[in-house]
């Protein structure tokens, strides 16, 4: 059962993401504003706050969605506050060295840190290190959180059950409720990227502190890179979905989901396919070997199986022709799913390797993932975000259609930029884009504007929540 | 090529807006007495199968067009050497010693002859990409230190080719380019 | 497995960087050779039109690397014994070298009788090794020629398609068979003697490639997370009880 303090505490996680949310958005602002020559900021500082704005973004939804699990978790299991406070300081701290080395030490090798870029040091000496060890300190916050939640759901469930092998026979005895399932299953990918990033983060340092006399695999070091790195992206879309399972049908009304055979199975198949599907980032290194490069375009196209078969096709038959008590969070869970299914159209058609042999790096990758992002896993972290202040500063809702139609319109003009903009071949990570592909500027123009108004929307959502989250926090045992 | 894959991704995504308002709009339509999809079961195996199958036939379709099978069984007839750094593009039409990275301003190629690039880095991951003159992306490799990697092309159009770097290497990345011709 | 691992990594091997990509896809001089087994007037051409030819290039007064190159080739050739489709030609690029003694270096290892080998000397030297970027350098004091250790594949139309420098193992040869055979492998991986964990390990002094840890890291991730779940399990148990 949940305390005040398991409360206050995730009431203190809305107001870090959103704020920071916000921080990032106007960063990213910035940048289609530089790209489309109406600001002008020197290509140091446009990439130190690209490198900000993605590891941000990447760290404050997944932490969200892990904030959000840890939350709903507590209705049936005991989960550490120890854990997740803990988690808590190290993401602040994390996110602090990290800011200090981009904007400080004007560190700039993209949130993807590619080996051996953050080693041609073109920024502070000491920016590199700083900026490895921020990863560091977030990892280590997230794993230490990552294993115990795993740790108390084990606690409870077996393995078996845990992962819901028991839903392939008739009547099985103990049911796994669908959120225990998919926590189970996301927290093991979370764990086998971040443990990929402290690897990679070691074999980072080792060549730091050899001094020139060890160097890495190019190759290998692409591999864990894009192993942490996708895999963390997709883990937090998949941290937002074992929220809609757990608290769409309860939200609208409807009788609770439970897991079947095929709800098991879908999601067991997923943690395969979501372990393989990296290999998609590696395409265009034709030394990759080519056994694992169709593995990643068959894994990529397999995943998209269980996600449009078993979660999507669930929420559609929950609420075709049945009578749904629409809220804002329920609407924001249902529109968050379509941006997810539109993202994932995006992802698929570039997971096949012979269009991202035109498409790769182009503006079609940032297209689909914001995509996913800020028309999917942000509206179901906004859902969870506006359900939990709810719970406890209940207040009617107003305008609800207008604060969605900005928030649409937003997204929609800007991330079409983008998919135009892929189409047009425009690359993608430019500064400022060639005179001989004059699309790239008109796009990013645009694409500034309604991102503003995308923005304008999120302020709205953030004033409202966070002042429900600070009444949260200044409650004490009596007001509950 | 590319105007293609857009067509078809719109009409992917406005059919995923017309499903979903459509279920939306039934839901508020629907009272007390509704029960929802009739055997759920069923649609859900025979959308998956369908799926699976649209799937099945993209990959079969589209994994044999993949750059690494490209003109594998014949013999180019030219060999240009790429080596990519921060920030420009080496070409040459022999070896590039990385001592004495020299390169060749103006390479020519010929009009349907099967070229080789060999692409690699001196120093960080850079993208190898070609840019018609109409500012369409037709072919790309990565170019990765330690590693070389062959791209086989054919040119059917002569004219003027730009090679732009994809991926993403530093503060000039947005200006590292060179250029070919095809005659 | 392992033999999924090891065909589709074919196209991973080391090369001594950027000497073996000179010259590639030129065609090689169409050197006159006379050899025991070759009729008078053979040409080079005529060797490589009947099949895809691997090219060694040694001299029979070599105390250096010249005998263990051709002992390691001619172990490598042993272990394909059901491919036949390509010829070994062994040339002299040494003037003194004469056809007899490359017959007594081919009785020396065994090979006279073996079809697949030949044995030819040329008076065109410098012409082939001119075609092929080969540059064996004189020492007076020692009376030996300072040279790499080469095999050059030449595919059946007369064309270089692959170098390979050094003493190298049977991987590195295959690609080199591939190659001729016209079969194409999209990359190869240049040497860093100081690489660390890399996905193939390539010794400079030797020439030679073996699989690196590279290649597990990559799993390793997925590996210790189940690993990490199934402790976690077991101390949540132990505690239980």
């Amino acid at each position: 059962m949940e305390t005040l303090k398991l409360r206050k505490i995730t009431s203190v996680w809305i107001i870090i993401v959103l704020t920071l949310f916000v921080v990032a958005i106007v960063l990213g602002i910035l940048m289609r504003l530089n790209q489309g020559e109406i600001i002008q900021q020197s290509p140091i500082t446009f990439y130190g706050n690209m490198t900000t704005h993605g590891l941000t973004m990447i760290g404050i939804w997944f932490v969200a969605g892990m904030a959000a699990v840890n939350y709903l978790l507590e209705r049936y299991v005991k989960t550490s506050y120890a854990a997740n406070l803990f988690a808590l300081a190290l993401t602040v701290i994390g996110v602090l060295m990290l800011w200090c080395s981009t904007f400080i030490g004007e560190f700039h090798a993209g949130w993807t840190f590619l080996y051996p870029l953050p080693f041609k040091i073109m920024w502070a000496e000491w920016a590199t290190p700083l900026f490895l060890s921020s990863l560091g300190v977030l990892g280590l916050g997230w794993l230490v959180w990552s294993i115990s939640l795993m740790a108390q759901i084990l606690k409870k469930y077996s393995i078996s059950q845990a992962f819901a092998w028991q839903h392939f026979s008739k009547n099985p005895k103990v049911e796994t409720p669908p959120f225990i399932l998919i926590t189970m299953i996301t927290l093991i990918g979370v764990i086998a990227c971040l443990i990929a990033a402290v690897i990679l983060l070691i074999l980072f340092f080792i060549e730091y502190f050899s001094n020139g006399s060890f160097v890495n695999d190019a190759l290998l070091m692409k591999n864990l890179t894009y192993f942490f790195g996708h895999t963390i992206a997709n883990e937090m879309l998949y941290l937002g979905l074992a929220v809609i399972y757990e608290l769409f049908a309860e939200v609208s009304g409807r009788p609770k989901w439970h897991t079947t055979w095929y709800v098991a199975l879908a999601w067991n198949l997923s943690l395969i396919f979501i372990l393989t599907a990296f290999f998609h980032h590696l395409y265009m290194d034709f030394v990759q070997p080519e056994g694992l490069q169709i593995i990643g375009q068959i894994a990529s196209y397999l995943a998209s199986l269980p996600a449009a078969g078993v979660t999507v096709f669930s929420i559609l038959v929950a609420v075709y022709r049945n009578k749904i008590n629409w809220s804002l969070t329920n609407l924001l869970f249902f529109i968050g799913v379509a941006g997810w299914v539109i993202g994932g159209l995006g992802a698929v058609i570039d997971a096949t390797i012979s269009n991202n042999f035109i498409l790769h790096n182009t503006l079609w990758v940032p297209a689909h993932f914001h995509t996913y992002n800020a028309m999917g896993n942000v509206l179901f972290s906004l859902a969870f975000f506006h359900w939990f202040s709810n719970q406890y500063y209940h207040h009617k809702e107003r305008q609800n259609t207008l604060k969605l139609s900005i928030l649409l319109i937003g997204g929609a003009g800007f991330l079409l930029a983008f998919y135009i903009g892929g189409a047009e071949s425009i690359p993608r990570r430019y500064s400022t884009y060639p005179s001989d592909l004059p699309m790239g500027a008109t796009l990013a123009s645009i694409a500034a504007l309604f991102a503003s108004l995308y923005l304008i929307a999120i302020l709205i959502f953030f004033f409202n929540i966070s002042k429900k989250c600070l009444k949260i926090l200044s409650s004490s045992p009596q007001s509950s | 090529m590319q105007q293609s894959i857009l067509m078809l991704f719109l009409g992917l995504l406005a059919i995923s807006i017309i499903v979903f308002t459509y279920v939306y709009q039934s839901s508020q339509k629907a009272t007390d007495l509704d029960r929802g999809m009739a055997n759920p079961l069923k649609s859900r195996f025979w959308f998956l199968l369908i799926l699976f199958v649209i799937l099945g036939i993209f990959a079969s379709v589209t994994i044999p067009k993949s750059p690494y099978y490209f003109y594998a069984d014949e013999t180019p007839s030219r060999v240009v050497h790429v080596a990519a750094k921060q920030f420009a593009f080496v070409l040459s039409n022999n070896a590039i010693d990385p001592k004495n990275p020299v390169g060749e301003n103006a390479i020519e190629l010929l009009e349907n002859e099967l070229v080789e690039f060999r692409v690699t880095s001196f120093d960080v991951n850079h993208g190898f990409a070609i840019y018609n003159k109409a500012g369409q992306l037709i072919a790309q490799t990565q170019a990765m230190p330690g590693y070389v990697n062959k791209l086989r092309w054919k040119f059917s159009e002569p004219g003027a080719y730009s090679i732009l770097c994809l991926e993403y290497c530093g503060m000039a990345h947005q200006i590292m380019r060179s250029s070919f011709t095809v005659k | 497995m392992i033999s999924f691992v090891s065909t589709n990594v074919k196209g991973q091997i080391a090369s001594s960087g950027w000497k073996e990509e000179d010259r590639i896809y030129s065609k090689v001089f169409d050197a006159p050779l006379s050899g025991k087994q070759l009729r008078k007037g053979t040409t080079l051409y005529q060797v490589t039109s009947q099949k895809p030819t691997v090219l060694a290039l040694i001299f029979t007064r070599c105390t250096g690397v010249c005998n263990p190159f051709l002992l390691e080739l001619k172990e490598n050739i042993e272990l394909r014994t059901n491919e036949k489709n390509f010829n070994i030609l062994v040339m002299s690029f040494d003037p003194r070298d004469t056809e007899k003694d490359l017959d007594d270096l081919a009785m020396r290892f065994g090979l006279s009788e073996d079809k697949r080998w030949e044995f030819a000397v040329t008076d065109s030297i410098r012409s082939l090794v001119q075609s092929i970027g080969f540059k064996p350098v004189w020492d007076s004091l020692r009376q030996q020629y300072d040279h790499d250790a080469l095999l050059i594949g030449i595919n059946s139309e007369g064309y270089i398609t692959k170098k390979l420098i050094g003493i190298r193992n049977n991987a590195d040869l295959g690609l080199l068979l591939a190659s001729i055979q016209d079969s194409f492998t999209p990359t190869y991986r240049m040497a860093n003697p100081n690489m660390l964990f890399p996905c193939f390990n390539y010794d400079v002094k030797t020439g030679k490639n073996t699989p690196g840890l590279g290649l597990i890291f990559v799993a390793l991730p997925a590996l210790i997370a189940m690993v990490i779940v199934l402790s976690v399990n077991f101390f949540v148990r132990v505690n239980r009880i």
